[in-house]
């Protein structure tokens, strides 16, 4: 069943996040593409994530449908203006893209390359317009496509420290979701008990809700995320747990495992975030009970 | 000099036109010299506000103050006297200007009159063209002092596109190709071996790529 259909039914979906290569090896990516074909609903490509130039999204779409596994692609502002999103949006129909994400984008002086021109020609709720029009069978500026794209469109929320930004973020996913997004997928959830007290917001937005799974590797990351991600809900009790494994690597995967079962009761989905770990998505699976 | 032209009287009406007592300030900057916002334009838009609010039935009451720099807090600290009276301000300043009022007065509506448009210089009495786009790290040295950021549609900072003809610019036929007049005047100072230098590409973070900038002069700095 194919990720809308399964989003459409309320079937639980499972979504693997794999960031395309810096280069043109793409051995790595379709091997791990490989290892969870079947075990999730669709791999999500995110587009030169945290400012890292890397191959396209729409390139490593094509490269999962290919595999034989559903692929849904980042889509952005920073670096394509209308024309080149709109272009972009066409292609990826055609070359058999089903699903878009329109994600925030990270400012160039996070990236790799500090010194680039960034464009913001659009921003998100704009280009979720734009998307929508282009479904009509229009463009931006208001001339007729010759056929008409379609896709399953979702947006993010970003992370809120506070029940005020928190309000703040629910309050313009609501205009994405009047702008056409169809799902919504949240920031990384690592309590699940604060997160399913926030769930009553997220049930109002009236459209599937995703939560973000994020792998942590290490007792580092967790005492970072805790110090400086807002709204991160990191325990002490979850340091200690990663500090005192013997196999620590194992520990957080079955961490994130743990995680993606608890959320099966709360939300329609989930989004599994490795960064570099995706050959350990089997384990997490398995520790899932997926 | 900052230019700015007003904007278009239909639009301003409708931002005042819950309010009967207006501040209506002036700049007597870049926006006087360009001819949009300074003492005599605001008298002009005054009595225009005015004459539209009649023509509806209604009355608006206009007080006109212009400030000697609108962007510089000690000379905004000015209408502290009048801004209890007023309702709203409109600001014949630029942004900046809009900006500083908006800042210093909190809880006051702050409206724009003039929409800020380039920085540049007078071509000629009454014709103001852009001359520069602040971003940051000048390369008037390399281009024979004419500026490929501002005055190329493209930025291009080696040699012109396929669009240039007969030294026009394939946007507008008025607008001279910046890299035809970059070639002309490095051939009158004799440094056409310039035109063959590779320029790096820019980086710019020094321009609106790094976000809103800002200047501290730690010698200045109290």
């Amino acid at each position: 069943m194919s990720f809308q259909k399964r989003l459409i039914s309320g079937e639980f979906v499972v979504l693997a996040e794999m960031n395309t290569p810096k280069g043109v090896d793409i051995s790595e990516l379709v091997t791990n593409a490989r290892r969870i074909k079947g075990r999730v609903d669709a791999v999500i490509v995110p587009d030169m994530d945290n400012g890292i130039m890397r191959m396209s999204a729409l390139a490593g779409g094509v490269l999962m449908q290919q595999q034989g596994v559903e692929a849904i692609i980042h889509v952005y502002c920073r670096d394509r203006n209308r024309m080149a999103l709109q272009g972009d949006i066409l292609a990826a129909h055609v070359l058999g893209i089903q699903n878009l994400v329109v994600v925030h984008s990270e400012e160039m002086a996070k990236g790799d390359h500090q010194d680039s021109k960034p464009v913001n020609d659009l921003d998100e709720v704009e280009l979720l317009g734009a998307i929508q029009s282009l479904q009509e069978g229009k463009d931006m500026a208001g001339f007729d496509l010759t056929g008409k794209p379609a896709f399953t469109v979702g947006c993010t929320i970003a992370p809120s420290g506070d029940d005020a930004a928190l309000e703040k973020e629910l309050s313009l996913a609501r205009k994405k979701i009047e702008a056409g997004a169809q799902f919504v997928i949240t920031p990384p959830v690592f309590d699940l008990d604060h997160f399913s007290s926030n769930m009553n917001s997220f049930k109002e937005l009236g459209v599937p809700i995703l939560s973000t799974v994020f792998l942590i590797k290490s007792v580092g990351i967790a005492r970072y995320l805790a110090n400086y991600e807002p709204g991160a809900h990191i325990s002490d009790d979850l340091i200690k747990r990663i500090r005192k494994a013997s196999d620590t690597e194992m520990e957080c995967l079955r961490i994130a495992g743990e995680t993606v079962a608890g959320l099966r009761n709360i939300v329609q989905g989930v989004h599994i975030i490795t960064l570099g770990w995706e050959y350990r998505l089997p384990e997490i699976l398995d520790y899932a009970g997926m | 000099m900052i230019t700015a032209e007003r904007k278009p009287m239909e639009e301003l009406i409708e931002c005042l036109r819950p309010y009967h007592r207006i501040l209506l300030v002036g700049c007597n900057e870049c926006v006087t010299v360009c001819s949009a916002g300074g003492r005599k334009e605001v008298g002009i838009l005054s009595s225009a506000l005015q004459m539209a609010f009649m023509k509806e039935g209604k009355t608006l009451d206009v007080k006109e103050i212009t400030l000697e720099r609108q962007c510089d807090p000690e000379y905004v600290e000015e209408l502290v006297t009048h801004i209890d009276q007023a309702e709203a301000v409109m600001s014949m300043a630029c942004g900046c200007g809009v900006q500083e009022i908006a800042g210093r007065f909190k809880s006051k509506p702050v409206f724009p009159a003039l929409n800020t448009t380039f920085m540049g210089a007078s071509e000629r009495q009454g014709v103001w063209v852009e001359r520069c786009q602040g971003c940051g790290e000048c390369v008037l040295a390399l281009t024979g002092g004419i500026c490929p950021i501002a005055r190329c549609a493209k930025q291009l900072l080696n040699g012109p596109c396929g669009g240039s003809t007969n030294g026009k610019c394939e946007v507008d036929p008025d607008i001279d190709c910046a890299w035809q007049l970059i070639w002309d005047r490095l051939k009158a100072l004799g440094l056409e071996d310039r035109y063959e230098d590779n320029i790096a590409a820019k980086d710019w973070r020094t321009g609106r790529g790094g976000g809103p900038r800002k200047i501290i002069r730690e010698d200045l700095v109290k």
